[in-house]
């Protein structure tokens, strides 16, 4: 059931080493880039259909062409902030396979005719951006990244702060700049990225180290696998009450049930499916009926309600309470929450301290209405979506598990 | 090009926000976050409105107008949005407002008088922050208050460049603090409290003076410097006290200060409040003054056009030789709003060809008898041996016979500033008790 593209070289042990990546067909997919005129390079892209793994799923060959649109100086920068709960698979990219990574940041710094990119790592991921840096610092000696390659790319590493926000891209690059992390105005038409002025790219380390397969086997390797409309693989991580909970690679498009079973070894301790949250925290819940006719491709979780997000799945058992885990995600979006807007600021707070009534069984239907309604204003009206993930979060849960809550009232 | 709003159109520029174009023609959108001179930042969310053709409600201070705008501000659905979000500014703020400074022209009272009215919900405790924090330069924080617009962080960052303010903590935590050590400290510092819709910056010199409701405001120049900033002088005049100036507050003018003033024109008012003793004017007795043999005059740059134009009159009728010196303080300026030349009217003293030249003017005081001075401070606290002394003038002098005159909080008037532009300033409305000088050089006559 696993289709391992990306994953290809992470059971092999010190693959994070230059040495053994060579071996194991690390830049090879390089030859072939050079051979492509830049604009050749998005256009396969654009034809594999490749899509922005970071949650939002947006075709990443169209954001390709708007920084390379632009003239002069341009960035590359690779989001590593990856903090979303129940996702994990950046940092097996990152710690398994660095070079992968390191190859695809190359052939996109081509495609887009930058020199110059970043990683911006989570905070917390220490161990993971020193392997890292080793791997940089060994194609840096080989003459792979630096002045004397045959296309010139610096990366740089940035460790972020721990702040959970940092991960939306503009807040990252406000970050990356020295400000504090507050995601910017959306611009009214499509535009790049800004960094210090200059167009950026602001791509996933999944999406990025997807990109050496497709240069190496063209796009029609790619779209091969997957659906019509979300092409090829996708590292899903699975978590919560499973067997083998861990970050397996897959075609988009796979049962979701089957991969929860055959993957992740089916439910713990044999007990009964309650719920799926399928793709990272912020995607509204799928109750165990939905779970079954769920597939992981974007249109199909979107058609149910929910979204892929991430693709990393946190299965709920039979014996989990709705109502804590729910105080579990708003408490962590009321700790997470920047500030910035009004209704995000007031409104993450509010639910998680109006949900700490429901956990004390004190609360009231008035309670369940303040729910309904900070939800319904926590929605749509901030300058990012953080607000309208946690609001969909609310009303994920109300809608399938309501009566639970109602259960808590006095 | 024309946009429609609430079914009206308005007649605006391409390119322009939609939020200047509201605010200019008297459309009421209630904000917080936008500052017409700092620009936007999109925070607030206050300023939604309804456009034609947008599933969702958009914020004014982000939307360009473009042909065919068709905006609503006032539908059933936009004052729901508006609602919800003033519910939670209001969240977590104390609700202190008999005791709040702010209280009479609080953006958070007037908005809830205007789209809230609605019942509480909040039946959770409210987040605690830090209360009467001084921030350094007579500014004082209330942290609960604030709704974090970030107007005043936006000013120190953007406008004065010194940076002090920022945002530390996250979420509901998230307040306005200064870095340990690094007040706020530099010479527009009390813009802020300006700038702040609400309660959470407070100036300490005006902090518990007066209720805002008591006072009344009068358009005015500041007479600091030669920039001219346009103020407002907010006083008032009780049953048994004479009229008191409580604030100089900035009066919008894109052409020359912005929404801004320095702290030094901030704090002037308190010379406007001063009390001085004054000779017993008799018109007479002038008169016999005069019938001195050489006589020379020295009138301040800082009066009006009216004034200057009245002493020149007077002083030609009455042969009085008349000159005008700036007050040049070189340490006073700045590259900004506060310039050297400390005189409010130089430009109009030279458009009336006062005699401005310092030799001229020492070698007729060296031959003069009687000296008339026309409130300069040169001579307020300087005694030239054996003269007689004459003084017009708005504060105390430490030398010769004083009349007391109004001062520019009393008197309607013209004055020039530093690039030429020609200002008016007006009176306060209250009775003057000192003379107004055009008046007693009218009698003279």
């Amino acid at each position: 059931m696993q289709t391992k593209i990306v994953s290809k070289n992470f059971e092999i042990p010190h693959a994070n080493s230059l040495e053994v990546a060579l071996k194991n067909g690390r830049y090879t997919s390089l030859e072939k880039l050079f051979t492509y005129q830049p604009q050749e390079v998005i256009d396969i892209i654009k034809t594999s259909n490749l899509r922005g793994k970071g949650g939002g799923g947006a075709p990443a060959g169209a954001k390709w062409q708007l920084a390379s649109d632009f003239e002069g100086k341009k960035y590359l920068v690779v989001n590593a902030d990856e903090s979303e709960p129940g996702t994990f698979k950046d940092r097996q990219i990152i710690s398994k396979d660095p070079h992968l990574l390191i190859e695809g940041i190359i052939c996109t710094c081509y495609a887009i005719g930058a020199n110059s990119s970043y990683i911006y790592v989570r905070g917390e991921y220490e161990e993971f951006s020193d392997i890292l840096q080793i791997a940089i610092d060994e194609a840096y000696a080989k003459n792979i990244l630096g002045d004397e390659a045959k296309y010139p790319v610096e990366i740089t590493i940035h460790r972020g702060a721990g702040a959970y926000i940092c991960g939306e891209k503009s807040a990252l690059l406000e970050s990356l700049e020295g400000n504090r992390g507050h995601p910017r105005l959306k611009p009214k038409s499509p535009e790049p990225e800004f960094y210090f002025g200059e167009p950026t790219l602001v791509n996933n380390v999944e999406t990025i180290a997807s990109v050496p397969f497709i240069i190496e086997n063209g796009a029609e390797a790619y779209t091969a696998y997957g659906t019509d409309c979300s092409s090829g693989t996708l590292l899903f991580a699975i978590s919560g009450h499973v067997e083998k909970a861990g970050v397996y690679e897959a075609e988009f498009g796979v049962g979701m049930w089957d991969y929860i079973q055959k993957l992740g070894g089916g439910v713990k301790n044999g007990k009964k499916l309650k719920a799926v949250i399928p793709g990272g925290a912020s995607t509204p819940i799928l109750p165990a009926h939905l779970v079954m006719e769920a597939k992981l491709d974007y249109e199909n979780l979107k058609s149910l309600g929910s979204a892929l997000g991430t693709g990393g799945m946190i299965v709920l058992d039979e014996d989990v309470s709705m109502v804590k885990a729910l105080k579990n995600l708003l408490r962590f979006y009321h700790h997470e929450s920047c500030g910035q807007c009004t209704p995000c600021r007031e409104g993450t707070s509010w639910v998680d301290k109006t949900l700490d009534k429901f956990i004390n069984k004190t609360a009231t239907l008035q309670d369940l209405e303040v729910l309904k309604s900070v939800s319904k204003s926590m929605n749509g009206q901030t300058i990012c979506v953080f607000a309208p993930a946690a609001s969909g979060v609310i009303d994920g849960f109300l809608k399938h598990f309501e009566s639970e809550f109602l259960e808590c009232i006095v | 090009m024309k946009i429609l709003v609430d079914n009206t159109p308005i007649e605006c520029q391409e390119g322009e926000l939609l939020i200047d174009v509201l605010i200019n023609n008297g459309v009421e959108i209630p904000h917080f976050c936008y500052q017409q001179d700092l620009g936007m930042d999109g925070n607030c969310r206050m300023c939604m409105v309804e456009i034609k053709g947008q599933k969702r409600p958009q914020i004014a201070c982000d939307t360009f107008v473009c042909e065919n705008l068709e905006v609503s501000t006032k539908s059933e659905k936009i004052n729901e949005v508006k609602r919800s979000i003033l519910e939670l500014e209001l969240l977590n703020h104390p609700v202190d407002c008999p005791i709040c400074d702010q209280a009479g022209e609080c953006k958070l009272q007037d908005y809830y008088m205007d789209y809230g009215l609605y019942e509480s919900h909040l039946c959770t405790p409210k987040t605690k922050k830090g209360k009467h924090i001084d921030l350094g330069s007579n500014v004082m924080l209330d942290q609960e208050r604030c709704v974090l617009c970030m107007r005043c962080v936006r000013f120190t960052s953007n406008i004065t460049k010194t940076g002090e303010l920022g945002v530390i903590g996250r979420g509901d935590k998230a307040k306005i603090a200064v870095a340990p050590n690094h007040p706020l400290n530099n010479s527009y510092a009390m813009n802020v409290v300006e700038l702040c819709p609400v309660g959470a910056l407070t100036s300490k010199d005006f902090r518990f003076q007066q209720r805002v409701w008591f006072l009344d405001s009068a358009k005015s120049i500041c007479h600091g410097c030669s920039r001219g900033c346009n103020i407002f002088i907010d006083y008032n005049e009780t049953k048994y006290t004479d009229e008191k100036v409580y604030r100089f507050r900035a009066r919008r003018n894109k052409e020359i200060n912005l929404s801004f003033l320095c702290d030094f024109g901030r704090l002037s008012y308190k010379e406007l409040n001063e009390k001085f003793t004054s000779s017993t004017w008799h018109v007479e007795t002038f008169k016999e003054y005069l019938k001195i043999e050489k006589k020379v005059a020295l009138a301040s740059p800082s009066l009006s056009l009216q004034q200057l134009q009245a002493i020149k009159e007077f002083c030609e009728k009455n042969s009085i030789a008349l000159y005008s010196l700036p007050y040049v303080d070189e340490s006073f300026g700045d590259d900004w709003l506060k310039i050297n030349d400390r005189s409010a009217n130089f430009a109009g003293v030279k458009e009336l060809l006062i005699s401005t030249c310092q030799n001229d003017f020492e070698n007729s005081l060296k031959d003069a008898n009687l000296i008339i001075n026309f409130d300069h401070n040169l001579l307020k606290s300087h005694m030239p041996e054996n003269k007689q002394l004459l003084h017009f003038s708005t504060s105390k002098c430490d030398y010769g016979t004083v009349y007391a005159i109004a001062n520019f909080a009393h008197e309607n008037g013209t004055l020039i500033n530093c690039d030429g532009i020609r200002q008016e300033y007006y009176a306060t409305k209250y009775r003057c008790e000192t003379p107004r000088l055009v008046e007693l050089l009218e009698e003279l006559k």
